[in-house]
Formats: structure tokens, sequence, C-alpha cells
């Protein structure tokens, strides 16, 4: 069984069961979102961290590591307010179709309240209340220090914050310029672009699910498995020298994984012309560069044409590009994932010359 | 409950949660302190008072059985009765006392004005002479007007204090009149007491008090806490950090608080107190004091850190105290630490990162057995260690082999040492857990029998010196066990006590007759530069017939179950693949098989003993022709091995067997070599090729420890054992005396003399005791004796071999010896001798010196020259010659014993305090020692004794 599960939590297949798990959830969105599914969804989390628990490997290498306590919150916490969200939003939509308000919308609930005590006061239990838990935390849960930093003698694996390994974990597929840089830059800078791509004004104040499809959708597929789960892999199974590891597996560092990475480039001109590497770069990336701008050129008006015209036309012209583009790069991710684990692909455009690999 | 209007919440609850939130609140923040506050050290502060307490209420006991308390109610009752003599004059001590208080209260107050008149005259002084310089007649005058009047009320004022003090000089000394007998009583009190009660101060202040716990409050603890951290730095010493060297911060002496205090030493640690504190370590008097060395200097370890046991990272010396101390003090493996504690067993492995130009270090016990023992197995031979470089390869020549032995010999030889003699120090490359496989067998033998045949051919041919005609072995076996042989050697089937001789330098003596050719065996023993022209076996000076009853014992001693084995012939397929392996390491296989193709059967079998030599390091401990001398030995360079990090050793499948610490991989590498290669698949070339020595785990404790210690630690130059001029030359010396083996029969100044266990009943018949040799002996004589052995000693039958000394190292020597004994090369003429040579004697000396010669009956031991009887100690006619005369006379003739505990020369004059002879030269023992060196001087020889005839 754990042999089973160290094999198939191996990114491949685990990235894969997440995207199909995360479709199916969409899906079957309202049998998800009900109660039955939210206490079978909990029994069960709470049984699977009991089992774990069990395992001395498990329990060695992340139960009694301290920094990895706020992950099994974060796990909780995302899986119970995802349920919670959507169970709201469903009930919600029930509602909407048999033509009442949103529960938020009934008159019960408009009444209005005095900010002192209702609103201070509890403020005030709750900063004291977390105060008291940080307090017991951290007596509890010593930090993670370590003996004085020592350059010749680097941690292996050298794991940054638990926020950041998400984007620890893309730098396995892209260079440090996109995966540090770029696409971490437009994270943010999509995140601060949100109100301004959507305007819609459906939702404001209430929990909905259908009448924002799309807008939840694309984000809990960036929250949920191209963050919160690349978080995952990249605390549990990624051991010495970023290897991966299966949550039952012990660290040995001498692990040696085969990997013998080929550029788009040597696809090209080795394998398939069967003739050397030409000298000029431009000449030698050509399929690469190529292939890059074919899916920006390709990818906008297929998008478009697919699925995109309803949206062109609500949005205009510039909210809609910039919010295509947003979707053509985040996209990018998984693709370079499935490229490297199908084809060992290492780099679509490499140009260490110019310090510029794709 | 129905809800008020714009209210969500009941108002009582609110304040109830508050209420409730405030309380748990308060007990986090209590605890936040008590969390920050209590801390394992503090608890064995606190817990060390307690111990300090018990040894001071022990000391107390003794100091109160100690106390004669005769004397004490003597001393109690004498400053009773003086009380009552004082009660007496109660009247008279109070007027006096009166009186003095008035005088006292005056002198006061005239110190005040005294003050405010001087400091005035002297401000008026000032604006006078301003006035004077600007020319302000008119103040000039105001100002000198006042200034004088002030002065003159400052002199008188002076006077008068005078007159005071006087007074009151007077009145103490009438009332020390009336005092007197009670301050005496009361002080010899105070002298049978004070110590007592100063324990008992001491011990107060082991006791809590509301003071101390108000000092040691939390919050308030900063200001002047008693339980505090205590720290050392040690600026000489550093350490690295960030490749920055900073000093050592050691805060061990937080937890071991007595470390430096005798007296605890049978406490539980961390409360007992350092072994050797007051020689060698932590006392203030010892060779390292804790001020200036610290702790972690020695120890290592990370002695910056405090909080609890695992802080500084102490390392346990078994796998199961590292258990106890797991249950006690929950200790863990520590883990990134680049240099963890040294355990106990292996603290010595500090001493050479400071000491490591010193051959012998003092008090390091392990430390000097383990390089003894390193140099003894030859592991410097393939591993470089910086320093030792000065060593001859460990090994004999084996460019003349086949005029000592033959090829068979060595084939079995080669492939099992251990089967011919369990002694060996050649170690087992072959038959170890890693090729004893059939397949790796086969290539294994094919390599020794290319070996053998590689030897045998490029082996020059040798021509004995001297034939072997038999002997007599009993003979020859009486001359080994008294000649000296065993000095360095053990022999198979010698007598007591010669067998008690440990000797190692030289080979272990079994098997011979199956091993040597007897022609060759004669020759050696008669004179082994012969054979082996850099060889340290020296010659003792062997007649032929004496050669000959060594041979005879030697080549009795047989292995016939070695001498019948029949070495597996060569088998010449797996010869060939070997080769083409070799061949095909650089090109095509097909290029491989081309070349080994053109090669004849012979040249293929050269060739394959020849790579083989070089792939097993052969070269590294032997000469073998056709391997330049230079040529880099086959291990690792051992300089640093003691900072190699650990994560940087091979554990192969181990990793769960052997123990993460460099020493516990040394000692599983030197229990067996081959250990790492358990289990891991790897092609026959790529085997370990570290042999096998078959060590014992004693051995491997000791060399475990000289391996740890060499580390890449930068040690300031003030921080380390600089060696001065002499101390300089001394170290050159020993280097070229422990080459030669010389502390085998000789005890140097304290260490070495091996063979001396073969003496125990009469050291006299052994070699003797140099100490302070370079004192002794007369440093011209010195180079001739070293150069042309003569007789000293008639009665020691043990003989002072002839070296094959190059002049460099003779001179060395003698300058060890020298430097060590504080002397100049030469010694002066001693002032009694005339310009012509003569003795200058004072009246009537010679006739007394005469006398004492006679009264102490000097020849009837140093007969030689006077008498026929038996000799007891060496011919004191050359003794001119061959001693300093300030040893004779300071330090030989005042007390022998200090020279040789063990002489049979009488202590005449006991140290130079009394007279030997009574009623000679006004018993002067100093005039009576120089009157009976003159005596010997005088009828002294210019000359040595005719040397031995040497080979």
């Amino acid at each position: 069984m754990k042999d089973i599960i160290n094999l198939i939590t191996a990114p491949v297949y685990s990235f894969s069961a997440a995207v199909i798990v995360f479709a199916i959830m969409i899906y079957k969105i309202e049998a998800f979102a009900s109660k039955t599914m939210g206490k079978i969804l909990m029994g069960g989390t709470v049984l699977l961290i009991c089992w774990l628990f069990t395992d001395p490997v498990f329990t060695q290498n992340f139960f009694l590591t301290n920094d990895n306590v706020p992950i099994i919150y974060l796990v909780l916490l995302v899986a119970w307010t995802t349920w919670y969200s959507l169970y709201k939003g469903i009930n919600n939509d029930k509602r909407i179709e048999q033509g009442l308000p949103p529960l938020e919308g009934t008159p019960e609930n408009r009444e209005k309240v005095w900010a002192w005590p209702n609103l201070v006061y509890t403020e005030l239990f709750c900063m004291i209340a977390a105060t008291i838990f940080l307090i017991a935390w951290a007596i509890a849960f010593k930090g993670p220090l370590e003996e004085p930093a020592n350059p010749t003698w680097a941690p292996n694996p050298a794991k940054a914050p638990w926020y950041f390994l998400g984007l620890q974990e893309m730098l396995v597929y892209f260079d440090p310029w996109l995966a540090g840089v770029v696409l971490p830059g437009l994270i943010l800078v999509g995140l601060i672009a949100i109100p301004y791509i959507d305007t819609n004004p459906k939702g404001n104040g209430y929990f909905t699910f259908k009448e924002r499809k799309f807008a939840i959708t694309a984000y809990l597929f960036g929250w949920l498995v191209l963050w919160n789960f690349l978080i995952i892999i990249g605390t549990f199974m990624r051991g010495p020298n970023w290897v991966f590891y299966g949550p039952f597996e012990v660290w040995d560092a001498h692990k040696v994984l085969a990997s013998n990475n080929v550029n788009i480039s040597e696809y090209v001109w080795v394998y398939l012309f069967k003739t050397g590497i030409p000298s000029n770069i431009f000449l030698r990336e050509i399929a690469g560069i190529l292939m890059t701008i074919g899916y920006f050129l390709v990818g906008v008006p297929a998008i478009t044409k697919l699925w995109g015209k309803k949206y062109l036309a609500n949005m205009g012209a510039i909210r809609y590009y910039i919010l295509v583009f947003l979707i053509l790069m985040t996209a990018s991710l998984p693709i370079k994932m499935y490229l490297r684990w199908a084809i060992n692909l290492k780099y679509i455009v490499f140009m260490p010359e110019f310090e510029f690999n794709i | 409950m129905k809800k008020e209007p714009g209210m969500a919440y009941n108002m009582k609850t609110l304040n109830k949660v508050f209420a409730i939130l405030s309380v748990v609140f308060l007990i986090a923040i209590v605890w936040v302190v008590l969390d920050d506050y209590i801390r394992p050290w503090k608890v064995v502060q606190v817990k060390g008072m307690k111990v300090k307490g018990e040894v001071l209420k022990e000391k107390i006991l003794a100091e109160e059985k100690s106390i004669d308390s005769e004397k004490l109610a003597e001393v109690k009752s004498n400053i009773e009765s003086a009380q009552k003599n004082l009660d007496a004059n109660e009247e008279k001590v109070e007027t006096l006392e009166d009186d003095l208080a008035e005088v006292r209260k005056s002198i006061y107050l005239q110190n005040m004005t005294n003050g405010e008149n001087g400091s005035k005259s002297q401000e008026f002084q000032f604006k006078y002479e301003h006035a004077k310089v600007a020319g302000h007649s008119s103040h000039e005058k105001k100002y000198a007007k006042k200034m004088d009047a002030f002065k003159a009320l400052f002199a008188k004022g002076k006077d008068d204090l005078k007159t005071y003090q006087s007074k009151e000089k007077e009145l103490i000394a009438s009332l020390k009149l009336l005092n007197d007998e009670k301050v005496n009583a009361e002080g010899s009190l105070k002298k049978l007491t004070g110590v007592k009660s100063r324990l008992i101060a001491a011990y107060e202040s082991t006791q809590p008090s509301p003071v101390w716990a108000l000092r040691n409050m939390p919050f308030i603890d900063f200001l002047d806490p008693t339980i505090k951290i205590d720290q050392i730095v040690v600026e000489n010493v550093t350490e690295d950090r960030y490749f920055q060297q900073v000093p050592r911060v050691d805060r061990c002496t937080t937890c071991h608080l007595f470390i430096d205090q005798p007296g605890f030493e049978d406490k539980e640690n961390p409360y007992r107190t350092h072994p050797k504190v007051e020689t060698l370590a932590v006392g203030l008097k010892s060779a390292h004091p804790k001020k200036k060395f610290g702790c972690t200097s020695c120890h290592q370890g990370e002695g910056h850190r405090v909080f609890d046991f695992n802080a500084p990272v102490h390392t346990p010396q078994t796998a199961e105290q590292g258990k106890e101390w797991a249950e006690k003090y929950h200790w863990h493996e520590p883990h990134k630490i680049p240099q963890p504690m040294y355990p106990l067993n292996h603290t010595e492995a500090s001493c050479t990162k400071c000491h490591g130009d010193q051959q012998h270090i003092p008090m390091a016990t392990k430390l000097n057995e383990g390089k003894k023992l390193i140099k003894t197995y030859g592991c410097y031979a393939c591993h470089k260690i910086e320093g030792w470089e000065h060593l001859k390869k460990p090994a004999p020549s084996l460019k003349k082999i086949t005029g000592k032995t033959n090829k068979e010999f060595m084939k079995n030889w080669i492939w099992a040492p251990h089967n011919f003699n369990k002694h060996s120090k050649m170690p087992a490359f072959f038959n170890q857990s890693n090729n004893k496989q059939p397949e790796h067998k086969v290539k294994n033998i094919a390599e020794v029998n290319a070996m053998a045949e590689y030897l045998a051919e490029k082996s020059e041919k040798y021509k004995p010196l001297v034939k072997y005609v038999g002997g007599n072995s009993e003979n020859g076996k009486e001359l080994i066990q008294t000649i000296g042989c065993v000095g360095c050697h053990q022999v198979e089937g010698i007598d007591e006590p010669y067998n008690l001789v440990k000797s190692r330098k030289g080979a272990y003596l079994t098997g011979t007759g199956s091993k040597v050719d007897p022609d060759w065996l004669v020759s050696w023993l008669k004179k082994p530069k012969h054979y082996q022209a850099d060889t340290i076996m020296p010659s003792f000076r062997l007649s032929d017939t004496e050669a000959n009853d060594i041979a005879a014992y030697l080549m009795s001693l047989k292995n016939k179950t070695f001498e019948e084995l029949e070495f597996s012939p060569l088998d010449k397929k797996v010869r060939d693949d070997l080769l083409v392996e070799y061949f095909s390491a650089f090109e095509p296989i097909d290029a491989a098989k081309k070349k080994l193709a053109v090669m004849s059967d012979h040249e293929r079998t050269m060739e394959l003993g020849k790579r083989s030599i070089g792939k097993y390091g052969c070269y590294s401990c032997h000469d073998i022709e056709g391997f330049a001398p230079d040529r880099a030995p086959i291990g690792p360079e051992l300089t640093k091995v003691g900072s190699k990090p650990i994560t940087q050793f091979g554990y192969g499948q181990q990793h769960d067997n052997v123990g993460h610490t460099r020493q516990e991989w040394f000692s599983a590498h030197l229990k067996n070599p081959k250990v790492w290669d358990i289990g891991v698949p790897k092609q026959f070339k790529d085997l370990n090729r570290m042999p096998n020595f078959y060590l014992t785990d004693k051995e491997i404790s000791s060399m475990v420890t000289v391996l740890l210690g060499q580390v890449s630690d930068f040690v300031p130059l003030a921080g380390k054992k600089n060696l001065n001029a002499s101390e300089k030359l001394a170290e050159d010396g020993k280097k070229v005396v422990e080459k030669f083996n010389c502390q085998g029969c000789h005890k140097i100044d304290g260490v070495g003399g091996d063979i001396l266990a073969a003496y125990e009943d009469d050291y006299n018949q052994g070699p003797p005791y140099l100490v302070k040799e370079g004192h002794r002996v007369d440093s011209q004589w010195f180079y001739n004796f070293l150069k042309k052995v003569h007789p000293i000693r008639p009665y020691v039958k043990v003989r002072m071999p002839s070296f094959n000394y190059t002049n460099d190292e003779l001179n060395k020597i003698i300058s060890y010896f020298n430097a060590e004994s504080a002397q100049v090369s030469f010694s002066t003429k001693p002032d009694f001798v005339a310009a012509d040579g003569s003795v200058k004697w004072l009246p009537g000396e010679k006739a007394a010196a005469k006398e004492m010669w006679d009264e102490l009956a000097c020849t009837s031991c140093h007969s030689g020259g006077f008498n026929n009887e038996e000799a007891q100690g060496p011919n004191l006619h050359f003794a001119k010659k061959r001693l300093r005369p300030d040893w004779v006379q300071n330090v030989w003739l005042k007390d022998p014993t200090k020279v040789m505990p063990y002489t049979v020369m009488p202590n005449f004059w006991e140290g130079g305090t009394v007279s030997a002879v009574e009623g000679v030269l006004g018993d002067d023992p100093k005039k009576q020692i120089q009157a009976i060196y003159k005596y010997i001087y005088e009828f002294g020889y210019d000359k040595s004794p005719t040397p031995f005839k040497h080979q």
C-alpha cells in the first residue's frame, strides 16, 4: 500500500490526478458541495492523518518537523474553506433558481447592528485569542533554528519557507529568470489586475457558484492545483538534491535518478534531421522560437474562437486580451511540466549565450 | 433570549468572554516569562550550589577535627581573663575613648578649615600674579595682602593639625596598652579558627537566601545575578566562522562549575574536577590554564552553546554511553556540526594541531602510542601526512630479493603474510572479504604470480659476503638474547625474561629457516649494509663464529606447513584479460588487444607484475626496481583527514552498521578496510585496495586518535607551541634517534628503553639510561664514539651496535642531546687545569683526594687499569676524555641515583649535603668532590680505548 502511494505520488501521476480530481469536482460540483460529502471529506482527512501518524518515516520527516506544522493546518483549512464556500454558493444557486434571494440577501440577514460592541469588541477577542494561540504555538513548537550557518556545509535539501515551495517547485521546470522573476511577477500583477479585469457585479455580498462559474474555476485551479498542490509536493515529496521521495520513503541523500534531459533543438536537429547542431544559435533554436511564438499566435485566436466570443463582447478588447494572456501564461506551467515528464524536455528555447532559456 | 435592537450579541456574554480571554492571556504571559527564565543550565548551577555545600561541609568537619581543642580552650580563657582586666580599667578606657573622639572631631574640623584657607590662598596668588603681569598695580597690592593673610592662616592651621595628630597618637598608644592583651588573644583565636570561619562563610554563600532569590528573580536578574553564564574568551586559539578567524568563546564552565577546583574529583559530572588539573590543563599553574586555552581548544565542540546537554555537542565514547546519555540527558546525534566534541578517549587528538612539530608530546600517552603504531605499520608510506616526510620507507628493499629468498616463498608470502608470521607488519591484500570470491581470486592469483616474477626478474644478483658453515644454535640463541637483538626484534623460542621485550621496530623473527637463504643470513648478520646500503639494521661486530651461531638458531626456526604450500600457477588467459583491461583504460578494446598481441609471453607477465605492484602500491613501502623513489604514494593524503566532513566519507552499505562520526568510520576502516565494498557491486579493478593489518581494538583506538588530530584548523602563532632554536635542534635529533631506534635500548630522558623489560632484576646489566646525556658526555668524544664504538662498560653484555649513520645524522644526535641539556657543543677545560695540562692542587688537597680514593674504595668497582677484579663500573682512566667536568662534579658525584636510580654507585655525598669521608677537607662536600675529580682527571688518559673492529 505504502509502496503504491510512494509510486503514485510522483509528480507526474499526482499532478495529473490533482487535475482530474479538480475537473471532477467542478463537473460534479453539487455532489462535492453537499453536507454528506463535507462529512466524508472531513472524516476521511482525519482518518488519513491518523494513518499517516502510524508510519515512522512520515512522522519523523513531517510531523516532528516544526516548520511543517503550518502546512498541516493549511491542508485542512484550505479543504474546509473551499468546501464551505462552494457549499454556500450551491445553496444560494438553488435558492436563486427557485426565485428566492440568496441567503445573505434575506431581510433578517440585512438587519444592521452597532459597530461597538458587535464588531470592535469581538475583534479585540480575536486579537487576544490569536495572541494566546501564537504564544502557545511558539512555546510548544520551538522555532526550527539550526546550527550557525556554515557556507561550506549547506543544508540538503535547501528549502525555501513553506509558502514559497510552490515557486521553488517551478524551478525544476523553468529557468530561474522565468520561475523566479517573470512568473511570480505575473502572479502578483494578475492578482492586482483581477478587480480591473473582472467587472462582473454578480456574487457581491453573497456566495454563489453558478453565476461565477468561470471566475471561480479559473481561480481555484491556480490556487489549489498550481499553488497549494505544488507546496505540498515541495514540502513533503522533495528531499535531498530536490529529488522526488514518496511520503513513506526514507530520505537517502544518495538516491540516484536517471534524468537525461533533452532540448527541443536536439530533438529537431539530432533526432529528427539526423544532422549536427547548427552553429548559428538562432538557426539552432528556430524550432523552439517558432513554437513559443506560435503558442501565443495560435493560442489567442483559438481560445477566442472556441470559448471567448461572449467574454470579448462583454469585457472589451483590452481586458479580454490581458485575461487570455494570463491564462496562457498560467497554462504554460502545466504544459512545460508534462513535456518534461513525457519527453524529458529540458528547454524549448535554449540560449545560454544570452542566459535566455524557456 | 431576545436581543436588544442594534445588537447581534448579548453584552453580558461578551463581557464574560472577555474576562475569560483576559485570564488565559495572563496565564500565557506568565508562561512566556517562565519558559524564558527556566533554562537547563540554571538548574545545573542551582544543583551545583548543593554539591559545593556538601564539599565545604566535609571540609568544615575535617577542619574542626584538626583544631586542637585544648589550645582552643586555652585561647578562650585567655580572652576571658583579658576581658576581666579590661573591665577593671573601664573608667580609664572610657575617658581615653572620649578624649580620642574629641581630638578626632578637632582634626576633622581643622582639615576642612585648612582646605578652605589653602585653596583661597592659591586663588589670590593666581589673581595677584595675573594683576602683576597685566600691570594693575592697585589690584596687585590688594591681592597680595589677601594672599598673605590666607597663607598665614593656612600655615597656622597646619601647625594646629599636627598638634592634634600627635595627641591622637598618644591616646591611641595608651588605649592600645590597655587593649593589647585582649587583641592578641583574639588574634590567636582567629588564627586557630580562621580557616574554619572562612569555610563556614563560603558554605553559607552556597545556601539559598532571600537576597540570593532576589538577585536571581526574573526581570531583575540582569542587575547582579549569581546564576549566570560564565565565559572564557580564548584569543589565541581561534575558530573559523565564515572564513574569518574569531576567538573561541567557551561557556563550558557555566555547568562544569568546579572544573578547576581540586576537591570535586569524585563528584558526578558536570561537577567533577578536571583530571591532571595541576599539571596538564585547566589549573592556574598547569600547562594549559583555563583562562588562556578555554575548553574547546582541546575538546572541540560548540563551546559558546550552553542551553542544554546537547548544545555544546558532547560526544559519547561508545554506543552504550550514547544510549545512557539519551536516557539521562535526551542526548541525540548532532548533525551539521563540522567539529563535534572529541569523545574523551580521543581528546589527545587535539594536541597535534599545536604540538605538531614535536615527535613526543609529554602526557599525550595515547597519541604517542598511536604515532608509534603508524610508524610501525608504515601508514605514512602509502598515505602522505605532512610532517612525516622524513621517515624512510617502512619495509625492506626488494632490489636484491632473490639473494634473500625464493620466488615460491614470495608468492605465498604476498598472498597471505599472516599465514607465515601472525605478527607480520606486512598487511594482507588478498583473500579478503571483498576479493575472496572465486572470480576475483583467480585474478589475484595471476597478479601475485606476475608480481613475484617481476620482482625476481628485476632483482640484482647478490653475492653473499660469507658462507654459512653451520654453528651452535644454543650459542646463537644465547647471543640473540644477550647482545641486544631483542631491542628491535622479537624472536620465536627465546627464554624469559628476553621474550618480555615487545619491540616491534624490526620484524618478528619466526620461521626464518623456511624463508631465507642461510648464506644471505650470515652475511646480513655480519654486515647488513652489504645487502641494503640504507638499512637501519646495525652491525653488532659479530665474529664469523658468532654470526654462524646466530644463523644456526634462526635457520632452525622452520614453518613446515608454509614451506609445503604450493602456489597456483599463473593462468595466462586471466593474465591477458587483466592486461587488456589495463590497456583499454584509454584506448578502444581492439587497440588494447593489438597491443597485447605483439607482446611475448614473458613481457606480458612482466607487464602485469609491474602494473600490479603499482596497483597495490608495494613500491610505497618497498624499494623496487623500476619504480622511482619519488613516485607518489598510493593512498589518499591524511594530513587533514580529521577535518574531512563526515558527509564525504564513503559508507557503502554500512550506514546502519557504522556510526556517523569520524572516529567510528576510522575504526571500522582500520578494523576491516574492505568493509565498504560489502554489498556494493564493483568491478575487479575498482575493489578497495587498502590491505588488512589485523589490528587489535586497542591499536585501532590509538591510531584513530592520531587521525582525528590531523585537522585543517588554523592556530595563531601565539596559541601554538613554538619551538625555540634548541627545541628545534632537539626535534631534528629525535627523528634520527627514532629512525635508529636508540630508545629501543636506552631510556632517554624517561622515554623508551624497551629492552630494559629483560633487565628488571638488575638494570645495571642493561643499556644505561641516558639522562641529560648532552650534559654528561663531551661532544667530541660522543661523535667519535658513535662513529667508532669502543668499550665503556665491560660488564654489560648488550652491545652498543655500530650504526650506519651519515655525518649529518651524527651531528643531529649530538646537537639534540646538547640542546636538551642546555649545553654548548664543546666543554671547556676545568679551572684547575694549568696551561700545560697539569692539575693545579691546593695545599694538602691531593693527599686528601688520595685518602678519599682509598677510603671510598673506588677501584673495587672501577677496577679497569687498577687491578684484575671484575669491573662493576666504567674504567675511570677514560673519564677525562669522556665526561664533562661540570656533570661529574655537580650531577653524578653529588647524587648518582638522580641520573640512574638503579646504579650500584654509592651516593657518598647524598646530594652534596654530607661529607663522604669524615675529617677530610674540613668536611666540605663540595671541596671533597672537586678533589676527587681532580684526582681522577690527573690520572685520566687523553685518549679513548681502542675501538671495536668494525665490519
